[in-house]
């Protein structure tokens, strides 16, 4: 090192220290995530019953795609991708939007209550949604007090139906968690600029998509791929609400990987592997998302 | 001066957390050792996980025990079962067994999966001095793997068929009619209940394999033969169990819910005018105590026209099993052996206020168990449930039963919902062939 | 806004809440009510109240759980907290396309489920003798891609500007960082620690693992407790659920104001 010699220019400097307060965060992780992930890895290639492994090549990798539960599982995370992410997300931003409004009353208490469904404990908010979507619940009550249906209909109890009920739950629980984070990216816009853009005679819909929504990008960039990252890994409404069912139709990857490591007679090669897939799917859509949300102005 | 506080606040707290989580971790690693290691002679720790049962049964066995054996200790350390799985798992794929403690509680259903997938982590106590033969014998078959025996058993299972007195009574029924009957007369006594007071006779959670498992068990039927291989495919007893369980549901006589609670619910709701599960339900029951007197017991249907349909079965239930790693495994055998494999006083001690129901067949004597039940119409139904576990065909569960009974469960959904029975039998034994490599 | 456009955003959110507070509402009757009562579906408040407190505390360790999971949850929240957001500050204010693509590298860390890894990290830990220990239940999420990013982001919208100025005064990069940077972002401060404070706080299944002393019983274990036996005492469990929501919701009502109300321009 003959940096001692030559003076550190100013910018060298800084990166220096960027490198120094990055380094204790990435070095946890390295030891926390990548190190167990690597052996992971290993594991993803060896097959056997609980510790008796031994090496397959990429079997578990062509398996995957000759099981069925896990072919229907992966169907179903994409299902929720698509259609609960972007409902989601832009109810939040709506959410958010409201809620920062100077002339608005009461906002700390809306915030809270739109907030506690994710601070709701699973356990009871799995019971409340299985009773309210049963054969005799509220909802069935309510459509057929309104004409829509005669009988009641068993919600859970058909692939699509229940599918619905997931995405409903997967919207109720995480819209307000979502909304904090714009919140928060909203204290960083400067209020005038919407007082301005009112005097130019700007509707809220167009200051909405105009200054909210660019300005917001970095935090939507945020909530876009965890919510991404989130969907493709979801676990407890799949495990709590419809136990996967009926008939795997609802089953998730991750609910798959855990049967097969915890529940059925541990295959934990076959689990790493599908594991790996997962990761593959999110950073393929993660960098698609960096790439067209990640750009600095 | 305001962000020079902010921020020798945030480096105080720092200090003070990193200090603190310094001090209470080597402190947990401390506690941690003396757990694994130097507990000395007289003590053994438990996982389980029902307060008011097996927790309650284990501790009262500390009492008993103690009475001898003064310096005698118990730690129970509360792990409900899925979490026991996912430990045990842990630990022995991880080969770290010392991790485990002295007993574990099994659920009979796992029982053999564990023991066969993981060898190492078990004690056979075949030679332990416990004395098996005390037990039903459909009981031990599930803690016994190869000829040899690994767990003493504890909960029964028994099926029981429960009836609501006062609903069969509307339309001109009896317990007693229900007495030995086959599914067919079950089926049309149910009919007629629905017909007369408009409340189906059964209920039970969709997606389960449950009452399919007890149905196909009453015949002696399995889903896997003696040597572990599937049997699904050509077994008449599966297929006849499914064309009975969806005529159930297609006559109204069974229903099914989305889930536990909603089941327990048309329990005490007075939403059915029965159940049939193990004997396990009547704690459950027993919640509602306005339906006192209400409710009686008796034994489940049987299949017909199939060779050896009986009317008893079992669902649930577990079993203690003595780790490897057991320091003082001579303790634990001995413990054992004068408690939930020698004493019928400690049945008797532990029945009335747990409900817990031995398998150990000297209890079935004793005048506690012979004692009318008030909830129950004064019926001694603990004797009678006894007297039903000693007449249960045995299951062959083998390693891949979690999967056999998920596989079927799918299957049965798919058959409720119109499929064909022999496609979709196909495709359980397929999916149960592909967890198993093939 | 008009008055029209006012009553339509006010009922609006009046729906939302109502339909997010319900499940709380449904909690408390529970809490209050027989079990027996709350598998029949009572939406009225009961009686009951003492008794389930009485049997939750007969059965369960409450002190204990509470005081883990406060425990935990704090130094959880506190290291984290200045660990991620010192790196996300690193990783935006000097970015350069090294530190970007390890941020990219990063990202990485949470996209295989937990299962996965789990084995592995339980063996390191095993060797490492941090079973049964605090530090065991707070490293593998001390440091998270998620927290990093949260504070990478939002670092964006830092005045640059104003660092020049500071460094001319003569103050390092770390104690710009300690007192420019912190309190300006004290609403991003603010939404991490809520969301961290959640999480740590509802963390349930590496802490079941690592864990095998009956002392170190954390309120998410004493709800499952509270549900694993064959008889579920639905009175009881949703008073332990109600008593493992509202720390939760108290650390958001408190924060709230904090992350959601313009205190920025303090520095600007």
């Amino acid at each position: 090192m003959d940096n001692s010699k030559k003076k550190l220019s100013l910018g060298q400097k800084q990166s220096l220290a960027g490198w120094a307060f990055l380094t204790p965060a990435v070095l946890f992780i390295a030891v926390m995530s990548f190190l167990p992930m690597i052996q992971a890895l290993f594991l993803s290639f060896q097959s056997g019953k609980g510790a008796n492994l031994s090496w397959t090549g990429v079997t578990n990798y062509v398996r995957m795609f000759q099981d069925p539960v896990f072919m229907q599982a992966l169907k179903n995370n994409f299902i929720y991708l698509i259609i609960q992410v972007p409902i989601m997300l832009i109810l939040a931003l709506i959410l958010a939007s409201l809620l920062n409004n100077k002339d608005l009353r009461f906002k700390g208490l809306f915030r809270t209550a739109i907030f506690l469904p994710c601070a709701t404990s699973l356990v009871s908010y799995a019971v409340i949604f299985r009773s309210l979507f049963a054969v005799d619940g509220l909802i069935n009550i309510v459509l057929i007090k309104l004409g829509f249906l005669s009988t009641g209909y068993n919600f859970l109890g058909h692939p699509n139906s229940a599918r619905i009920v997931i995405i409903l739950a997967l919207i109720w629980r995480w819209t307000g968690y979502n909304m904090v984070f714009y919140l928060s990216g909203l204290q960083n816009i400067e209020y005038s600029i919407y007082e301005s853009a009112k005097i130019d005679g700007a509707s809220p819909i167009q200051s909405f998509w105009g200054i909210t929504v660019p300005l917001l990008k970095p935090t939507i960039l945020l909530t876009a791929i965890m919510s991404t990252n989130g969907t493709l890994q979801l676990f407890d409404e799949s495990v709590n609400l419809t136990y996967g069912g009926p008939s795997n139709a609802t089953i998730t990857m991750s609910h798959y990987i855990y049967n097969v490591s915890f529940k059925y007679v541990p295959n934990f090669g076959y689990a790493a592997a599908m594991s790996y897939l997962i990761l593959f799917l999110v950073a393929v859509l993660a960098f698609l998302q960096m790439k067209v949300g990640d750009k600095r102005d | 001066m305001k962000k020079k506080i902010v921020s020798l606040l945030l480096a105080g707290a720092m200090v003070a957390s990193l200090t603190a989580c310094g001090n209470s971790g080597s402190g947990g690693q401390a506690s941690g050792g003396k757990d694994g290691g130097a507990k000395g002679g007289n003590e053994l720790t438990v996982w389980c996980w029902d307060p008011a049962f097996n927790i309650y049964s284990m501790n009262e066995a500390a009492k008993v025990y103690q009475k001898d054996h003064p310096d005698f200790k118990l730690n129970v350390v509360e792990t409900p079962w899925a979490d026991i799985q996912t430990k045990l798992t842990t630990a022995a794929t991880s080969g770290k067994l010392d991790t485990l403690p002295d007993i574990i509680l099994l659920q009979d259903n796992a029982f053999q999966k564990n023991v066969l997938t993981y060898p190492d982590a078990f004690k056979d106590i075949t030679a332990s001095g416990i004395d098996f033969t005390q037990f039903a014998k459909a009981k031990t078959a599930y803690s016994v793997v190869n000829g040899k025996n690994y767990g003493v058993p504890f909960d029964n299972g028994a099926v029981v068929a429960c009836y609501r007195t006062d609903i069969l009574e509307q339309a001109g029924y009896k317990v007693d009619d229900f007495k030995d009957i086959t599914w067919s007369k079950y089926q049309q006594m149910g009919e007629e209940i629905l017909a007369k007071t408009g409340k189906p006779l059964l209920s039970c959670q969709a997606g389960e394999s449950d009452l399919i498992m007890m149905m196909l068990q009453s015949a002696g039927g399995s889903l896997f033969d003696k040597d572990g291989k599937p049997s699904m495919v050509g077994n008449d007893k599966l297929k006849k169990v499914m064309e009975t369980y969806a005529s159930l549901v297609k006559s109204g006589v069974l229903i099914e819910v989305n889930d536990w609670d909603q089941y327990v619910g048309t329990l005490t709701n007075s939403t059915v005018g029965g159940t049939i599960n193990g004997c396990w339900i009547m704690a459950s029951i027993q919640t509602a105590e306005d339906q006192s007197g209400k409710w009686a017991i008796t034994n489940m249907p049987k299949l017909e026209g199939v060779d050896g349909a009986t009317n008893y079965s079992n669902n649930g239930g577990s079993s203690w099993a003595i780790t490897s790693v057991c320091k003082n495994p001579d303790l634990a055998y001995d413990f054992m052996a004068k408690t939930f494999a020698g004493s019928t006083s400690f049945y008797e001690t532990i029945l009335p206020k747990s409900g817990a129901l031995s398998t150990y067949l000297p209890a079935a004597q004793s005048k506690v168990y012979a004692e009318p039940q008030k909830f129950f119409g004064d019926a001694p139904v603990y004797a009678t449930i006894t007297d039903f576990a000693s007449k249960i065909p045995s299951n062959n569960t083998g390693v891949y039963y979690y999967e056999a009974r998920d596989a079927v469960a799918t299957a049965i959904t798919n058959v409720v919902a119109g499929a064909d029975i022999d496609a979709e039998i196909k495709t359980a034994e397929d999916t149960v062939n592909f967890a198993m490599g093939k | 806004m008009t008055k029209g456009k006012k009553f339509l955003a006010y009922s609006f959110l009046t729906v939302v809440s109502l339909l997010s507070v319900f499940p709380l509402y449904w909690m408390m009757v529970a809490a209050t009510n027989k079990s027996v009562a709350v598998s029949r579906g009572t939406l009225m408040f009961g009686t009951e109240l003492l008794n389930n407190t009485k049997k939750l505390f007969a059965s369960q360790n409450v002190y204990a759980a509470l005081g883990n999971s406060f425990k935990y949850s704090i130094v959880m929240t506190l290291i984290s907290l200045f660990i991620c957001s010192i790196a996300g500050y690193g990783f935006e204010i000097f970015h350069d396309k090294a530190k970007d693509r390890v941020m990219s590298i990063i990202l990485l860390a949470m996209m295989v489920p937990f299962a996965a890894i789990m084995i592995p990290l339980y063996q390191m830990f095993s060797k490492a003798n941090l079973l049964n220990s605090t530090l065991g239940f707070i490293l593998p999420s001390i440091s998270t891609p998620f927290l990093i990013m949260m504070f990478r982001q939002s670092a964006r919208s830092f005045p640059v500007d104003i660092m020049e100025a500071a460094r001319l005064d003569g103050l390092n990069e770390f104690q710009i960082f300690c007192r420019m940077f912190i309190p300006t972002m004290r609403s991003t401060y603010a939404a991490a620690m809520t969301i961290t404070f959640m999480n740590a706080w509802n963390s349930y299944l590496w802490p079941k693992v690592i864990m095998s002393d009956a002392n170190s019983i954390t309120m998410p274990m004493m709800v499952a407790n509270l549900k694993s036996g064959y008889v579920t005492d639905y009175g009881t469990l949703m008073l332990a659920v109600l008593l493992c929501t509202i720390p939760t919701v108290i650390v958001f009502f408190l924060l709230q104001k904090s992350f959601a109300e313009g205190i920025t321009g303090a520095v600007k």
